[in-house]
């Protein structure tokens, strides 16, 4: 269950991911048992043909986006300085071994655009619909890229990490308090830490 | 005027005689219908008993869970996370979890691990249970969901006796389980483990689930307006079903044998012996089978893991606040509605940067466009019903 980056260098999962980022021309990125290509917005269409007509990734398991931004309306900031971007994900796996592999490509923040995978994985369709609405991606050749989720006249894209929660606007959120540290400390409390017990 | 015979005649060639002016109707089915398990919206164009481009219209149960979770801390999440799809509130649990204890490398105590497994299996057939009642109830059969119901009462009375809750039980933390049962407190720790005789129980309750199944499929298998009404009808390939990642006992029923638990390793499955169901026609009676057949597999899953659930420890040592390391990991599970998955990013701060939540239902009802054209309007229920989805589950 546990394995780390460092131990994994010679794993199934690390040939495959190799084999999935020579197949596709990307760079393979492996943590946590995840495998994940990274490709070039201009193959994004033709990596994922290739996914599916030659390393039988034939299984369209989902299309998101993550909004990498420095300035956040809310949770927390980025830790570190990240270059901005939406790095836009798909995820595929095979019907036979059990592999997966997320495919991953960075769009621009502004005005993000790429080709839709319609003709490649139909199922693509309300996953694209959904990352437009949420993300305002947008995917050219959708035949139909209107709100998923969303009453058509809502404006803005609400996952976009510069779009502030208006609940938390009004009242701020009333389990904050749970998250300070308690008062008084039990015999059993340990000093809060994220070290790993085992180690 | 009298009709007789010569009458009819005449009337009948007059109808042939004459090019019926036919117009397409649309025709809008819900958002509040009884078939649909919560609030989908179907609109279809219709040509007389024959329906075409059908729109399902979503969203009316959405809530925000993936931009929530970016403002909650990770133990707050296992509670959204509950509510995604509330048939099975407890297997939505797990692979978030999972993804939190992989991010931070934390190794789960194995007792945990087959008190997870035993719930989700109980899930799983609660699940099916509740499919396993209503679909025939879709189809006029009225009778096999008091005995479906009855047992799911019997699996969902013993999950709310370890967990507390029978829909959201929110037992998971990350690092084990903690039951409602002798809780204790900050400054007295009083030993947790489950209930007396809940083990005992379950697994006699197990012996009664199978029964009811024997007795499910007594009645619905040997019933020919639900062979007539589902046989042949709503047929799904595996090709299509991939391109669309329908999932789970939907995408078994069309002969492929795909099933998580057998080859990700969110929880030990790999060691007990079931079989992966499937069938062959990939129709809607097949996934009614296919789903009857796996409550039998779950109940022959439980007994073996309560026969060998190892003693031990419930909880890993975790700190008190969470912080989970930097990292981002991708878990999916065989959920009762197909693949569930969550893909978590995290920061190292207390809560997700950003959460993707993989729903099995929202792909399985992307096929409706699909899988209804051409179909007739009647059978919209029959195949809709089929692939059992929780609008919950779709909308997240």
């Amino acid at each position: 269950m546990t394995s780390s980056p460092s131990e994994t260098d010679t794993t199934p999962l690390q040939e495959f991911a190799d084999r999935v980022a020579r197949a596709v021309g990307g760079v393979a990125e492996l943590q946590f048992d995840t495998a994940k290509v990274k490709v070039a917005p201009d193959s994004w269409v033709e990596t994922h043909q290739t996914a599916r007509d030659e390393l039988d990734l034939v299984f369209f398991s989902w299309l998101s986006a993550i909004d990498w931004s420095n300035q956040v309306e809310v949770g927390d900031p980025p830790s570190e300085e990240v270059e901005e971007r939406i790095e836009l994900l798909s995820a595929l796996s095979d019907v036979t071994e059990g592999n997966l592999v997320i495919m991953s490509t960075d769009l621009p923040t502004d005005s993000p655009k790429i080709p839709t995978l319609i003709d490649v994985y139909a199922g693509a369709n309300w996953h694209e619909r959904e990352a437009h609405e949420m993300f305002g991606i947008d995917f050219e050749g959708h035949p139909n890229l209107q709100h998923l989720y969303l009453p058509e006249s809502f404006v803005g894209n609400p996952l976009r990490k510069s779009y502030p929660l208006l609940s938390r606007e009004v009242k701020p959120w009333p389990g904050k308090v749970d998250v300070e540290a308690m008062p008084e400390k039990g015999p059993a409390d340990e000093e809060p830490s994220t070290e790993n017990p085992e180690a | 005027m009298t009709i007789d015979a010569d009458t009819v005649r005449h009337l009948s060639e007059v109808s042939v005689s004459v090019e019926l002016e036919t117009e397409d109707m649309t025709l809008n089915i819900g958002p509040q219908h009884p078939s649909t398990h919560g609030v989908l919206r179907l609109v279809a164009r219709v040509d007389g008993e024959r329906c075409y481009d059908v729109q399902p219209v979503i969203g009316y149960m959405h809530r925000g869970y993936e931009k929530l979770s970016e403002v909650r801390t990770y133990p707050q999440v296992t509670t959204i996370v509950n509510r995604i799809d509330w048939v099975s509130g407890y297997a939505n649990e797990i692979p978030f979890i999972v993804a939190a204890e992989r991010l931070m490398e934390l190794e789960v105590p194995e007792r945990a691990q087959y008190i997870r497994l035993i719930l989700t299996e109980m899930a799983r057939i609660a699940s099916h249970l509740v499919f396993n009642a209503s679909y025939p109830l879709e189809l006029g059969a009225a009778t096999p969901l008091f005995f479906a119901l009855r047992e799911r009462e019997r699996v969902l009375d013993l999950l709310e006796s370890v967990t507390g809750g029978r829909f959201h039980p929110n037992f998971n933390r990350i690092g084990g389980v903690k039951p409602a049962y002798a809780a204790g407190s900050n400054t007295r720790k009083l030993p947790q483990d489950l209930p007396a005789g809940f083990l005992q129980e379950t697994r006699d309750a197990m012996d009664k689930v199978a029964v009811a199944v024997d007795q499910l499929e007594d009645l619905v298998a040997g019933n020919e307006i639900i062979l007539a009404r589902t046989r042949g009808v709503g047929i799904l390939p595996p090709e299509v079903a991939f391109a669309y990642g329908v999932s789970g006992p939907n995408l078994r029923a069309s002969g492929v044998p795909v099933d998580l638990r057998t080859t990700e390793d969110y929880l030990p499955y790999d060691r007990f012996d079931f079989n992966v169901v499937t069938a062959e026609n990939g129709d809607c009676w097949d996934r009614w089978s296919v789903r009857l057949q796996e409550i039998r597999e779950s109940t022959k899953i439980i007994q073996q893991a309560i026969d060998s659930i190892p003693s031990g420890a419930l909880q890993a040592k975790v700190p008190k606040i969470i912080k989970v390391p930097k990292g981002e990991t991708y878990v999916r599970a065989e959920n009762p509605k197909g693949e569930m998955g969550y893909y978590l990013v995290s920061d190292g701060g207390q809560g997700p940067y950003r959460l993707k939540i993989r729903s099995a239902s929202f792909s399985n009802i992307s096929i409706l466009p699909w899988i209804l054209e051409g179909i007739l309007v009647p059978d919209i229920i029959a195949v809709m019903g089929s692939l059992d989805f929780v609008l919950g589950d779709v909308d997240r």
